[in-house]
């Protein structure tokens, strides 16, 4: 870190090109106290949400989702809801340029997995406005395992949006179940049909799990281990690549016979291929929890609202019931099997005790530690 | 051996034409499909509905009227300097000629991504919030030189009788400009822009880089391509790419009447002095 | 306007100042930021500092050198491949097409007007494993039986080689169009074989034609990433697959920033040498 003075001299010195060159880049990007945060209480007209694709019931036939519809309805608050978010990385990549220089991406709430470095560091620099807990009674109905994440441990700052398993998942016409990590490393029958995600976390972390080591405490030795056994793996041919979403069509086609995969996908694609199965493996799985926080300069009063709206059992469950994806709301799957039994009785959806000793989060140091994140980028291939 | 080799040629341009196209016939075909799950990868039954419906998908409508904005300010933009830059370098002498020609040639031969990383460590640095505005910036840059080369093309070829014979009789430089330079430039400043249109509604990488919340069609597919791509982008890819074959198609007929026109020959009354047959050379 | 013909000498600046101005602003002097930014060493938390570190530049190559060869490697098979694939059928168009010349040539272009992506996208739908095309190999015994395209340096190639062939195909047309019929007339006239013909006249007059379309093709393919990316595996991720990593997901912009001027300044080298061959007023023209 350099002092803002210091660094404006050497600016001019070094960029004669550029003319009058007030602003020092580190100073833009690091100089973030204060400047741009929205302390109101008051609450707005419209809710400006950004959201990850197919993350919010749809309703096909009114092009609307209900939860929103009701949510306008019950407290007269318009939500412009925004589905562009893909990645984490690239998500982050576009906001934050504005953010660093202490400007509103005119945003209240956006939503990063905590299996990426993203939600600490947005915490670490303060680029996001707290939460008001006032607006949020609902806020008793979040279940225990996520009252207290290592990034937020007293939920300041977040509130989960969805959670998800990272497993393994296959197509039973090309192959028989794949149920360990050994399987989907080693066995030859598998060679090149296999994908693994580029999410660090979730490969890294289920195969250290494989290897018996505890991916909430992560080493130098037992992050190598685990690393090395992917680039072997990936050497030989077995894995074909690393996707994000993408392996959903592969998969489906029959192009893959298994990936590591999100539970909820999986859910959501029986309807193209019923052939399709996904489970945790013999060492266990992975948990990740999308979180939504309030952007720097976005209304924290109205975001609470609605976060305080949809922590509501009843519309909880509707969202589950379409995302299929795992609630964090306590009694969500009480009023779902009230009106939809079955899909409140999918594991995949509401998992069984038994399924959540299995799940594993990973740590949050690892996450942005700069050396791991660069040889798992090698690992990459970028 | 003359009989075979007279069907070669076309049968080999034929398999030519197959393989350009046929990635096109895939992506209009499969506009009409009725996938049951996310994915439209297997032909499962025709359907009108994409094309009626085609908004049907949160952000498409969006992201494809950002585009077409985009692109329209961006080509007239692009077009109007262009064209100034083309008449300049080509009907002029100054100095820096050979400096101005490498500034305007450089932009095409840096790729794409280097455009957008150094735009965007531009802003960055600037402090300038990205969004329509910095993609508008970028457009216009990367659009402006391909408006030059085309145009400056045509301008090499352009017949200067036309307007030393409006010259002769009484017209000054603006109105020869306005009612015979221009005119007889039209069809190839519409090609420019056309172009330039093209390239700014398909801009991907550039656009990729400086968009920062703003999404247009093309990153629109990209993000759907992470998930599941819908049918109705296959619609709107389709949809965009008849109507620009058939706006190049009524360019082509244009192009050929006016060349016609302009290439008809001089009533005989005037004779035209030798000297004044050779254009500037470049 | 009798003030700008007494003026003449203004004119071309005034017609220049606009374009100059907004190439000067938004090309070069983001491209000095870039340099400025490539020179600094820190990370996105903690910051950066302008430091001369040129040792962004060595860690660049050395790290990331296959990548290099690899991207010069694929554009440069593409361009080949596009130049012999396009040469026959501008060819044929120029020649033999007669008064379809037009339609034929709006065909060639035609896969232009399809976005990138999404024709790019298409292919994933043709060289599917299950798919047509792949089984018809696998029968031809090509391919091996589980062989595959997808995921392979042969289907990024073919794909970038597909995307920009219209750019090798039109200038070379564009020259070839140009060859007076009648110096063929003389070459026939002085008992020239129809491939003396082409080799000794058509060929050369198409030179500058070839020439522009190398470059048209070779360069934006050098910097493709898209291709790479939905066609392959990080195995044949190109540098544009590195910068974009670097730019946009790692956020380590010092090395993102090197990464692009090294590819840029090979890009040139490559020019350079290939103008000095071939004769500089072709390119700039």
């Amino acid at each position: 870190m350099t002092v803002a003075g210091g660094m404006t001299r050497r600016d001019l010195v070094g960029r004669g090109i550029a003319g009058a060159m007030l602003l020092s880049l580190p100073g833009a990007l690091t100089a973030c106290a204060g400047g741009g945060h929205n302390a109101s209480t008051e609450v707005n007209d419209v809710l400006r949400f950004s959201n990850w694709t197919l993350y919010i019931d749809y309703d096909e036939k009114t092009k609307t989702s209900r939860t929103l519809e009701q949510f306008t309805a019950k407290t007269g608050i318009e939500v412009e809801y925004h589905e562009d978010i893909n990645d984490n990385s690239s998500y982050f990549a576009k906001v934050a340029g504005p953010l660093s220089q202490g400007r509103s991406i005119d945003r209240d709430i956006f939503v990063f997995t905590d299996n990426s470095r993203y939600p600490q560091l947005l915490v670490n620099k303060d680029w996001v406005e707290p939460l008001q807990k006032d607006k949020i009674p609902n806020i008793v109905n979040l279940i225990d395992a996520q009252k207290s994440p290592t990034f937020d441990p007293d939920r300041t700052n977040s509130l989960p949006w969805q959670s998800g398993m990272t497993g393994i998942a296959w197509n039973e016409s090309v192959t028989g179940p794949v149920e360990s990590v050994e399987q989907l490393l080693d066995d030859p029958k598998l060679k090149g049909k296999v994908t693994m995600l580029t999410e660090m976390a979730d490969s890294v972390g289920l195969v250290m799990l494989a290897n018996g080591d505890d991916p909430s405490v992560v080493t130098d030795s037992t992050f190598g281990k685990a690393v090395e056994r992917i680039e072997k793996a990936v050497g030989s041919g077995q894995i074909r690549r690393f996707t994000g979403n993408d392996y959903a069509q592969p998969l489906t086609q029959g192009d893959l016979a298994a990936a590591v995969a999100w539970s909820g996908d999986v859910v959501q694609l029986l309807s193209s291929n019923p052939k399709l199965r996904w489970g945790i493996p013999e060492s266990g799985a992975m948990l990740w929890t999308d979180n939504m926080l309030v952007p720097l300069g976005g209304s924290a009063a109205t975001a609470s609202t609605f976060m305080n709206f949809v922590y509501d059992p009843q519309i909880a469950a509707q969202i589950a019931a379409y995302v299929n994806y795992v609630t964090p709301v306590k009694g969500a799957r009480e009023e779902l099997a009230k009106t939809d039994p079955e899909t409140a009785g999918n594991p995949l959806i509401f998992p069984t005790d038994q399924m959540l000793k299995q799940l594993h989060a990973f740590s949050g140091d690892a996450l942005n530690n700069q050396e791991y994140i660069e040889t798992w980028q090698r690992v990459l291939g970028a | 051996m003359r009989r075979v080799r007279r069907y070669v040629l076309p049968a080999y341009a034929l398999l030519a034409f197959v393989y350009l196209l046929l990635p096109i016939g895939v992506v209009i075909l499969f506009s009409f499909n009725a996938p049951s799950g996310r994915f439209n990868y297997v032909w499962e039954g025709f359907t009108l509905d994409n094309w009626l419906n085609w908004d049907a998908v949160p952000g498409i409508r969006d992201a494809v009227i950002k585009s077409l904005e985009l692109a329209l300010v961006s080509t007239i933009a692009a077009t109007v300097l262009g064209t100034l830059l083309a008449l300049a370098i080509v009907r002029h002498r100054f100095r820096g000629r050979g400096a101005t020609n490498l500034l305007i040639f450089l932009p095409m031969s840096t790729p794409e991504i280097v455009l957008g990383a150094s735009l965007l460590t531009l802003y960055l640095n600037m402090r300038i919030v990205t969004g329509f505005i910095t993609i508008f910036i970028a457009h216009v840059l990367f659009i402006v030189s391909y408006i030059v080369v085309t145009i400056k093309a045509r301008l090499i070829d352009f017949d200067r009788h036309l307007e030393e014979a409006a010259a002769d009789l009484g017209a000054n430089e603006w109105t020869t400009f306005r009612k015979v330079t221009l005119p007889l430039l039209a069809p190839a400043i519409l090609s420019a822009a056309l172009l330039g249109f093209a390239l700014s509604i398909d801009d991907f990488v550039i656009t990729y880089f400086v968009s920062g919340p703003t999404t247009t069609f093309p990153l629109f597919v990209w993000g759907a391509a992470r998930v599941a791509v819908p049918p109705q982008v296959n619609v709107v890819a389709s949809a965009i790419f008849v109507v620009a074959i058939l706006v190049a198609l009524g360019n082509v007929l244009w192009g050929l009447r006016s060349r016609r026109t302009a290439l008809e020959p001089m009533p005989q009354a005037l004779p035209v002095p030798e000297q004044l047959h050779h254009a500037e050379p470049a | 306007m009798g003030w700008l013909h007494r003026h003449r000498s203004v004119t071309p600046y005034l017609l220049l100042l606009p374009g100059l101005a907004w190439l000067a602003l938004f090309f070069l002097v983001p491209l000095g930021f870039l340099g400025y930014q490539s020179l600094q060493t820190g990370t996105f938390e903690s910051g950066y500092t302008f430091d001369w570190a040129f040792s962004n530049y060595w860690d660049a190559l050395s790290t990331y050198h296959e990548q290099f060869v690899r991207s010069f490697a694929y554009a440069g098979i593409a361009t080949l491949v596009a130049l012999l694939v396009s040469y026959p059928l501008v060819y044929w168009i120029a020649f033999r097409a007669g008064r379809w010349k037009n339609v034929f040539l709006l065909l060639i272009v035609a896969p232009l007007f399809v976005t990138y992506l999404v024709r790019t996208l298409a292919w994933l739908n043709i060289l599917a494993d299950e798919g047509p095309v792949v089984g018809a190999l696998r029968d031809l015994h090509i391919l091996g039986p589980e062989g595959r395209l997808l995921a392979t340096p042969v289907a990024v190639v073919a794909g970038i080689t597909y995307n920009f062939l219209p750019f090798m195909a039109l200038p070379i047309y564009v020259s070839l169009e140009q060859v007076d019929q009648r110096l063929l007339e003389a070459a026939e006239d002085l008992y020239a074989s129809a491939r003396q013909a082409f080799l000794r006249v058509t060929l050369p007059l198409s030179a500058p034609g070839i020439v522009a379309g190398t470059l048209l093709t070779f360069i934006p393919a050098a910097g493709d990433f898209i291709n790479a990316q939905l066609l392959g595996t990080p195995r044949q991720y190109m540098v544009g697959n590195v910068i974009q990593s670097k730019f946009l997901e790692l956020l380590d912009y010092p090395a993102a920033a090197a990464l692009s001027f090294i590819l840029m300044a090979l890009i040139l080298v490559a020019l350079l040498v290939y103008a000095r061959a071939v004769g500089s007023e072709r390119l700039t023209g």
